[in-house]
Order: C-alpha cells, then structure tokens, then sequence
C-alpha cells in the first residue's frame, strides 16, 4: 500500500471488493454481467438499460412492443430524473465547518526542527515551518514564481548559517535562470532581513510550470457528462 | 520538468542592496499572503502544509469542505455525523500530509479519507437514523406547485432509498452520480477494482429504480 493512501487501522479500512477472488477472469463489461438478470421476456435487464441510454438510436421492435423492456426504461428514467434533482441540490454551506477545522488544526502545529538566528549570543530560535512561511512568501513576490516546498537546514559547521533548499514553479513567459537569481535574491533578503537569519546558500529547483490562471474555489470537480 | 538551477553556494553577502522588494508589512502583509494562496493549485497548496504551512493548509479546506460535507451527508445521511466525519478526516489528512505521495489529487485523496471515514461511521452505527435525516417536502409550505411537490417528494424518496443501500453500493452510487467521479477514480477511492465498482453500480441502480417504482 503506497504511503499516501490511508493505513488499514481498525478505523479507516479500505473497503474490499470480498466478491470476486484475485485472479478470477472478468469480462470487460461487469456492469452489463451484472445486468444479465433476465427479464420475464427473457432479454438482460442491463441490455435494456443500455438501450434506454443510447438516446441516438431507436429502440429494436423488441423493446418498443415487450412491456417489460418499456418498464425496465422507464425505471431508469424515474431514476435518472430524481437524480438530477438530488444532484441540482444546493451544496451543503461548509462555512462554519471549515473555521472549525481550521482551529482544530492551529492547535496541532508542527513546528518541525527549531533553527538559531544569527544574534551575537546564537541563544534566539525559530521554527523551520515560522521561517520557511515567510521565505515562501517572499518568493511569492517575484512575478511568475510560486513556491512549493522550502527547507532550511542548519550547516553542519554550527556556526548557525543554513542552507536553503526552495522549490518552485514557475510561469515558463522569461528565462529560467534570470527569474531564479531573483528569485534567490528575494529569499536571502527576506532571510537576512526580515527573519535574522544567516544562509550561506540558496538553492532553486523548478520542478513545475505554473499557469496563474486563478483557481475557481469549488467548481473544479464538476460533475463531467457522462 | 525537473530543473535543478544555481547549485552553486552564493554567499548572502551577494545580495545587491539596491533590491527593491514589497515590504513585508503588517495587514497589507497578510492580505497579500492570502490573495496569493487564494491563486496557488491544490498542488502547492499541498506541499507548503505537509511542511507544517497550516495557512496553506486553510486554504485546501476552505477550498474543499462544502464538497466533502455533501459527501458525507449523502453517505450518512445525517448533518451531524457527517460535519464529525468530514473534521476528523481533514485532521487526518493534516497529520498526514507529510506521508502524502501526491500519486493522486489532493482532492481525490480527501475523497477517499472522508469515504473511509464515513464507512466506518456507518460501520460504528447501532442507533436508527437520527430524525433529521429524511426531509419532508409535504411540510415545507414555500413550495406549493403540485409539479415542485412530486419533484421534492420523488427527490425525498431517493434519499430515503439511498439510506437503505449497503453503504458499498452507496458508496460507489454518490461517488459516480452526486459527484461526477469516473469509474477509475472511484476504484482509487474505495480501494477496489474497476469491475467491482461497476458491478455494485448496476446493483445500486437496481434497488433504486425498484425504489422509484411510485414515481414512473
């Protein structure tokens, strides 16, 4: 099981498809297998359902004459009709739902490891995740970067300078190179002078193109046509 | 693309000190911040919280939890447990995230947290349904049309019919018809293969156009 799907613990199971063993063939069509549940005509109840749902071709003499052909149809259009209207429904407003998870979430931070500032005394630290929020953001601000992952680690000398490994993407409109030395600038400034603290290297990964057409809020999974 | 650029150390002292950058500021600060997350895909989003961004992480809730609080509601048929099943399952996600191969979409991920969540919900479940749980049209007096009143009633029915699936075939109906889902995706959703989830789709549509027999 990859890493990203959910552990199999006693709360969160995967659901098991338990009817067909691994192995067993299966025909490329298991929905219409499914449907080969006869009706008292004797044709399969999915044959007469596919029937209904190619909308471009005229019913066999069959279907149009055998009443329980023109039930099974009609089955599927009450079906279909009080399925759009369940799916025109108004989404549920997450709203209120949402600042409550927020603030379940603020309360468990994951400060990650704490790095020290570069004071005289080396005796101020922040946290890896405070700090690489505001390189991010500063990266941010260079037209046509957005960044992705930012780590910060602290060089091994212990002199409390740092490396900084940033990743981007980028909007592919000027030459890579001049937009990364910007963008490199922009984050040792914001090290330097807005967080206190020493690097002695940036490093700069694209590893995207970015499109900065804006993200509609909620309709991109759209139901498609089916 | 996989460009590593300038890995050669620059020293800090590099830095022109003519640079002329926004000043980091206060409100105007935030403001931006939040305007620039608003624009970034569920991708960036995504990597920025598995570092501990939970700013980043706000947003992909914001961003999905209307969709996922539907999802639920459809599955558990209560608003109640599903606004717990849908918290519990972005904590989930926000722990880990860090885990978080991005094999499959944010969204597509939080679909299939939010749909384990719910089954073992349902799987808890000893009690009857709570009362809110199946609307009736016949008592809304906003919607007086005979033609409005079928509809509601029709739609009322389906949820009810819905509720007495097994929660498997439910899982897989919701997916596919309510959220537009294709068979592959809900493959990856339920953990199944793709001839299982057609076939609990021909067997849901069964029960439930028996259901809708009144409504012909």
């Amino acid at each position: 099981m990859a890493l990203d799907e959910p552990p199999p613990a006693s709360d969160d199971e995967s659901m098991t498809s338990g009817a067909v063993p691994a192995g067993t063939p299966l025909p490329a069509e298991a929905e219409l297998l499914a449907g080969a549940e006869r009706l008292p005509c004797g044709r399969p109840l999915g044959r007469a359902w596919q029937q209904a749902r190619d909308a471009g071709r005229a019913p066999d003499p069959h279907s149009s004459h055998c009443p329980h052909c023109r039930g099974a149809i009609e089955g599927l259009t009450a079906l279909d009709r009080a399925t759009r209207a369940l799916r025109g429904e108004e989404q549920p407003d997450g709203h209120r739902l949402a600042t409550r998870i927020i603030n379940a979430v603020r309360t468990e931070v994951r400060l990650g490891p704490m790095l020290f500032l570069d004071d005289p005394d080396h005796d101020l630290r922040i946290a890896e995740s405070a700090a690489a929020k505001v390189l991010r953001r500063a990266a941010d601000t260079v037209p046509g970067i957005r960044a992705a992952s930012c780590r910060i680690i602290a060089s091994e000398s212990g002199d409390a300078t740092h490396v900084v490994t940033i990743t981007v993407a980028a909007t592919l409109d000027r030459p890579l190179r001049g937009r990364a030395e910007a963008l490199r600038g922009a984050v040792l400034h914001s090290a330097e002078h807005v967080l206190g603290l020493a690097v002695t290297a940036v490093n700069v990964e694209i590893n995207a193109v970015l499109d900065l057409s804006p993200v509609p809020s909620d309709d991109r999974f759209e139901l498609r046509d089916r | 693309m996989h460009n590593r650029m300038g890995t050669s150390p620059q020293p800090a002292v590099g830095v022109p000190p003519h640079r002329a950058l926004p000043p980091l500021r206060g409100v105007d600060n935030v403001g931006v911040a939040q305007d620039t997350a608003g624009s970034l895909d569920d991708g960036l989003l995504a990597v920025r919280a598995a570092e501990g961004d939970e700013d980043a992480f706000a947003v992909l809730v914001r961003r999905h939890s209307s969709r996922m609080l539907a999802l639920a509601q459809h599955l558990l048929g209560s608003r109640t447990d599903a606004e717990d099943a849908v918290q519990d399952a972005f904590l989930s996600a926000w722990r880990r995230l860090p885990e978080f191969q991005h094999t499959a979409s944010f969204g597509t991920w939080m679909y299939r947290i939010v749909t384990n969540r719910c089954l073992s919900t349902l799987r808890r479940r000893t009690r009857p349904l709570p009362l809110d749980t199946i609307p009736d049209p016949a008592t809304d007096p906003d919607r007086s049309p005979p033609h409005v009143a079928e509809i509601d009633a029709a739609t009322a029915a389906l949820t009810a019919a819905l509720q007495k699936l097994s929660p498997e075939l439910r899982v897989c109906w919701v997916l596919r018809e309510l959220h537009g889902l294709h068979y592959e995706e809900i493959a990856h959703v339920t953990g199944s293969r793709e001839q299982t989830v057609r076939g609990r789709l021909f067997r849901a549509r069964r029960a439930l156009t028996e259901a809708m027999r009144p409504w012909r």
